[in-house]
This record gives structure tokens, sequence and C-alpha cells, in this order.
């Protein structure tokens, strides 16, 4: 990112562009401390699961205007789920740089070990369910000791392997008015229930008590893992791993998978020869969205991903056939208190301390006890969700 | 002469004013407008402006299951750390004590190091050790066959987090117990000697009640320390598994910078600030008596 801020500030010495790093764990923070005094960046990223409460507090200028303006973007040229991510109350607040979705890794060596191959010798990854469970078991080797040597599958990040299982079997989170949360539905607890009996019944995945499970595909011990694009760069550093990936297999009736997106956004009160110069900035950085790309990302439009230099990227383009069905997490302002309760509840019922319908049902309450809450403060205003 | 008198009598807030102004400006005038705030519903992700809602916030808390927990989280840490530190510091301080100078200055400085060093470096060199797939802990036990789920487990997560505590902790109270004991007359041994009392009597009957005010001191501040635990949990466990380690603290801070409910977090401070008083209350009256 930082030569393409070069180049930029290079090719338009009449802008000079400045960046500045910070690590995810703070940067909402500060971004938002600063949002309130006034002092935030132009131009800053602000990831698809928080656009809406970054929408509502007032904080993002609407780029509709832009985008449609002489120098906008085709938006024939973005998915419309993608697009769809940056929507609040019918506005657009922000530009998807990249679509960084979650997909399988696979560890090429242990599949050609397991005689998981094509006619050509060429590793198969799994794409559905029968094929996923099959080769999970083939190859789960059993130790000395009672424990595997090596595991089939592993659960990295609970939240988005799960939450595009549960999608994948066509569960609901909430009502399409986004008035009531309904986690704790069949199918919800159906899928859940698959990934429970991965670890407990099939005895294919490793119990979460006791296992780094990203260490654990990177030492080899792991034949598959759903990750987000963004470890590939994580993987490409070592040379003594033979992997590649494909889009998550799909477990269910639906196709479906987890993803977030990186967007640019504006400070509300820009205008004039600041908006212009900063809106030439954003383009400029989705124009060569594929440099972005090079570093282990998914460009957001289609026609810098189907160009030659996209396709060879192998991993990334493999990922990137996921993009027209991606999920984001649902729609809402108040996503780090869902998320809080969704990963308590997904916790509970892989460790096996709760059953799924029981977790999901205290979450599905508690989420319901913050609606009631967020109605309370902000519908009067017309600042209620956005469905 | 008058005057000059009137003049030194003054002349001691003179010298307590730096001081004064930053505890005003930084403790006292925080600590009110918080009060103000916890009265009052202020949602920075709301566009709305706060609004006072009298004591609805501090309701809220009593209703709220995750105070609870948080709450009860905390005092179980307060429960196991506080005794096995100021236990461990006593008898570190007794050994020091009896080593010659030239090597008690060794050990003083090498058990108080780590309180030197910041939780954020501490949090994240423990949480490596702790790591059950390559951590240091586990690569020593590898040959007993013995893998500890030390911080990911329900059982084990706490303990684990205190034992980091007590490594990273025990100088303070180390150092006041030293030297505590250190003002405590050689003589009285040598009579006690003298006089037939054994080492075991020697601690009961000497040590222990000349310590006393140390000790209360030393308690009183680890109490104090402890129900305030953030950095060493935030940094190892996050809170987790399951929440399990999640303390006040977190949750208030969680409740302001993640989901920026400003008036409910002042609230959950407030608290927090009242259970405090309460525990240091109970303590000076218990040192008072004494």
């Amino acid at each position: 990112m930082l030569r393409m801020v070069k180049r930029f500030n290079a090719e338009n010495p009449d802008i000079q562009a400045l960046m500045q790093r910070m690590d995810w764990a703070t940067c909402y923070n500060k971004l938002f401390v600063a949002g309130m005094g006034g002092r935030a960046p132009e131009l800053f990223v602000v990831h698809t699961r928080a656009i809406q409460r970054f929408a509502r507090a007032g904080f993002l200028r609407e780029n509709d205007d832009l985008m449609s303006g002489a120098n906008g973007i085709d938006l024939a040229d973005l998915d419309a789920n993608v697009w769809k991510g940056v929507e609040y109350h019918g506005k657009h607040y922000g530009l998807p740089l990249d679509v960084h979705a979650m997909g399988m890794y696979y560890n090429r060596k242990l599949f050609r070990e397991a005689g998981i191959v094509d006619a050509q010798g060429t590793p198969r990854p799994p794409t559905n369910r029968e094929e996923f469970l099959d080769a999970a078991k083939r190859l789960t080797i059993p130790g000395s000791g009672g424990r595997p040597d090596q595991w089939g599958f592993v659960f990295t990040n609970w939240e988005s392997n799960i939450y595009t299982i549960m999608r994948q079997f066509g569960g609901e989170f909430f009502t399409p008015d986004y008035q009531k949360c309904i986690v704790n539905n069949a199918e919800n607890v159906a899928a859940l229930q698959f990934c429970v009996d991965l670890i407990r019944r099939y005895k294919v995945a490793p119990p979460p008590e006791n296992f780094d499970s990203w260490i654990g595909f990177r030492q080899g011990k792991v034949a598959m893992a759903f990750e987000g694009i963004y470890m590939l760069a994580d993987l490409q550093k070592q040379s003594d791993l033979d992997f590649s990936g494909a889009p998550v297999p799909q477990m269910g009736d639906h196709i479906a998978v987890w993803a977030d997106s990186h967007n640019l956004c504006m400070r509300s009160d820009l205008s004039g020869e600041k908006l212009a110069a900063t809106w030439r900035f954003i383009k400029y950085l989705s124009d060569n969205s594929l440099d972005w790309a090079a570093g282990g990302q998914i460009p957001t439009r289609p026609s810098r991903r189907n160009s030659p230099r996209f396709q060879q990227m192998s991993v990334q383009s493999a990922f990137a056939r996921q993009v027209p069905y991606v999920n984001y997490l649902p729609r809402l302002p108040f996503i780090f208190e869902f998320q809080t309760e969704f990963g308590l509840a997904l916790e509970k019922a892989l460790r096996g301390r709760a059953t799924p319908a029981d977790a999901l049902q205290v979450a599905q309450d508690n989420i319901n006890r913050i609606i009631a809450r967020d109605r309370e403060a902000n519908e009067a205003a017309g600042r209620g969700i956005s469905a | 002469m008058t005057s000059r008198r009137n003049l030194s009598r003054y002349t001691g807030y003179f010298f307590a004013l730096p001081y004064l102004i930053l505890f005003t400006g930084f403790v006292l005038l925080p600590l009110f407008y918080g009060l103000t705030l916890s009265l009052f519903r202020w949602e920075m992700l709301s566009p709305l402006p706060a609004q006072f809602v009298g004591i609805a916030n501090f309701q809220e808390a009593f209703h709220d299951n995750y105070f609870w927990q948080a709450l009860g989280t905390t005092l179980r840490f307060v429960l196991l750390a506080m005794p096995p530190t100021i236990g461990l510091a006593l008898l570190i301080a007794a050994g020091l004590r009896a080593a010659p100078t030239k090597r008690q200055s060794f050990y003083r400085a090498a058990y108080f190091l780590p309180t030197i060093m910041t939780i954020s470096v501490a949090g994240i060199l423990w949480r490596w050790f702790y790591n059950s797939e390559f951590g240091l802990f586990n690569a020593f036990l590898a040959p007993a066959g013995v893998k500890i789920p030390w911080i990911t487990d329900v059982r084990w997560a706490m303990p684990s987090i205190v034992l980091m505590t007590l490594w990273w902790t025990i100088g303070g109270p180390m150092m006041a117990l030293l030297a505590g004991l250190q003002n405590i007359p050689i003589s009285y041994y040598e009579a006690a000697s003298i006089d037939g009392a054994k080492p075991g009597t020697q601690f009961w009957r000497i040590t222990l009640p000349l310590l006393r005010p140390v000790l209360l001191f030393v308690v009183v501040l680890n109490v104090i320390g402890s129900v305030q635990v953030f950095g060493q949990v935030y940094m190892i466990t996050r809170g987790g598994p399951e929440l399990s380690t999640r303390t006040l603290v977190q949750y208030i801070y969680e409740t302001a910078f993640n989901n920026y409910r400003m008036g409910y977090a002042a609230a959950l401070s407030w608290l927090l600030f009242v259970l405090i008083a309460l525990f240091s209350f109970i303590q000076f009256r218990l040192m008072r008596e004494q």
C-alpha cells in the first residue's frame, strides 16, 4: 500500500497523500475518538461489518454522487452484494477496495500422501460435504497414545468458519427488517451440530481446548483449514509448506462463504478541493487494486479480477471465484456486541459445554435485548437499523 | 513573627501544589465528570445527544449478568492472587534478610526485575510461554507426556493468569516487607534465642506482630491493585475462554471502547470505585485498630 501511495504522489504532484498505519486492535477506537474531536483523516479504511456504526454516528460522507460523477466508477463493475455492504438507509458510505473472502487452504503434500488426487496425481480438494468428510477422515492419522498425529481439518476462526457453514445450511440470523434476532433456528442448529460432530463424532478436527489451530496448519499437522485470503502472505513466507487454495466446500444446500471488505471511506465534512483530491486518490487505489491484490487480497472490481495478471495469482483467483456469493456479517450498528454473543455461543457448543440449541438460544435472547435497547435509543431519530 | 508563622503554615501546601494540580486535573475532575456521565445515556454510535436518565445505568448493571460475572471473576482473581503474593513475598523477604548484604542486593534486584517490565511485554511473553503447542512450559513438560491447556481451558485459565501475576508483581510487596523486616531490631531475636525460643516461635511472636503495619499496608495496596486487574488478562486471554477471565475493568473497557456506551461504562466504573473504597475502608479500619 505504501508503494501505491508513493506512486500516486509522484504521478499527482498537486496532491500529497500521507499514510499512517495502525494496528487493527486499536484502530477503530482511535478513529472514533479522532472523529468525535473532528480530527479524523480525510480518508480511512472501515470494514464492511463496521460501516453501519460509523455511518449512523455521522462520521462518513456518502459517495453515490461521486460514483456517478465525471470521475466515477461504473456500478456494473462492482458485485451487488459487495456494494450493498456499504449501504446505510439507501445511501452508500464507502468504496470497497477488496473482498477478503474466506477460502480453503489445503496441504498438497498430505493430500498426495492420502491418495486424494485426480488422474494426473494432482491433489483434489473437496467441493461438497461428502467429499469433505471423506477427505477429512482419510487425512486424520492416529498417533501414539490415542491422539491423532495429523488432523483432517481444524476450526481456526470459529466465527467466520461456522458463520459460513450456517449460511450454507440456509440459516438466517435476523428477520428481514432486522427487528428480531432468530439465530436459534433449525438450520443454524443443524449447522452447528455438524461442526461439533467434526470434533466429537467423526473426530477429524481437534477439540479447541488444546490446539493452536492455524499454527497446526502451518506446521503441516493439519490438512485443511478455512481462513481469510489475508493469511496467504503468512503462508507464502514459508517455503517448506506445499499448500494451495480452493473455494470452501459446500456443506449444505446453499452456496455461501464469509467475507469482509476494506472500504475506502471519507470524513463526513469533506468538500471542495479536498473532496475532489480525496476522491481522485480513492479512484486511483481502486483502479490499481491489482497491486493491492498482489499482497494477498482480492480486488472488488470484476474487471480487475478477470485480468490475466490476477488469474495468475492462483490462491487469490481460487478464492475470488466465491465473490459473487460471499456473505458479510449481519448489518448491525452494534456488530461487536453481536459478535461477542455469537462467538460465545459457538465457543460453548464446540467445547461441548452446551448443546447447539441451548447456546444459540442464550445468544438470541441477549441479542434481542440489545436490539430493544438500541431501538429505544435511536429509532426516534430515524437512525434505526438499516435493513 | 506572626506573619512568618502564618506563612510557614502554608509552606506545606506550596510543596504539595504541583501534585495537587495534577491530581485535580487528571484524577479528581475526571472522577466527577465520570459520575455525571454515569447518569446519562451517551452512546457515541448514536447521533443523538446525551440524555439524562437518572440511575437507569446503575439499575441496568444490577440486572446485567455480564456485570455480575465480571465482578465474580474479579473477586476470584483477588482471592487467588493476593494470599500467595503476600505469602511468597514474605517468605522471600525473610530469606533475603538472612542473606549476606551483597548477595541480598543481587537477589532483591532479580526479584524486582519483572515488576519494571511493562505489562504488554510481560503479557506477550507469557502468552508464548503458555502456548499449548510450542510454549516453553509445555516443552518442559513434554518428556513427561504432559500437555497442559494453560490458557485455553476454563479450569486452567485463571490459575495461569494468577501464576503470571505472581511472577510479575511479587517484587513490590517483597521490597516493602524486606524494609519492614529490617526495621525490627536484631536484639529482639537475640534476646528470644537466649530465652530458648525456636525460629518458628520467633517468627510468630516477634516478626509477625512487629511487621503488622507494613503487612497491612502491603495487603491493602495489593487488593486495590488486584481488583483493577486488566493488563495481563487482556494480553494473555482477552477474557476467554468463554469469558471465564473477563474481569470488571475489561468489561468496562469493552463497554466504553468497543460498544461506545459511555454512560453505562461510567456507571460501571463508579461501582468499581465504590467496591475499592469499601475494601480500603475496611482494611484501614483494621489497621487503625491495631
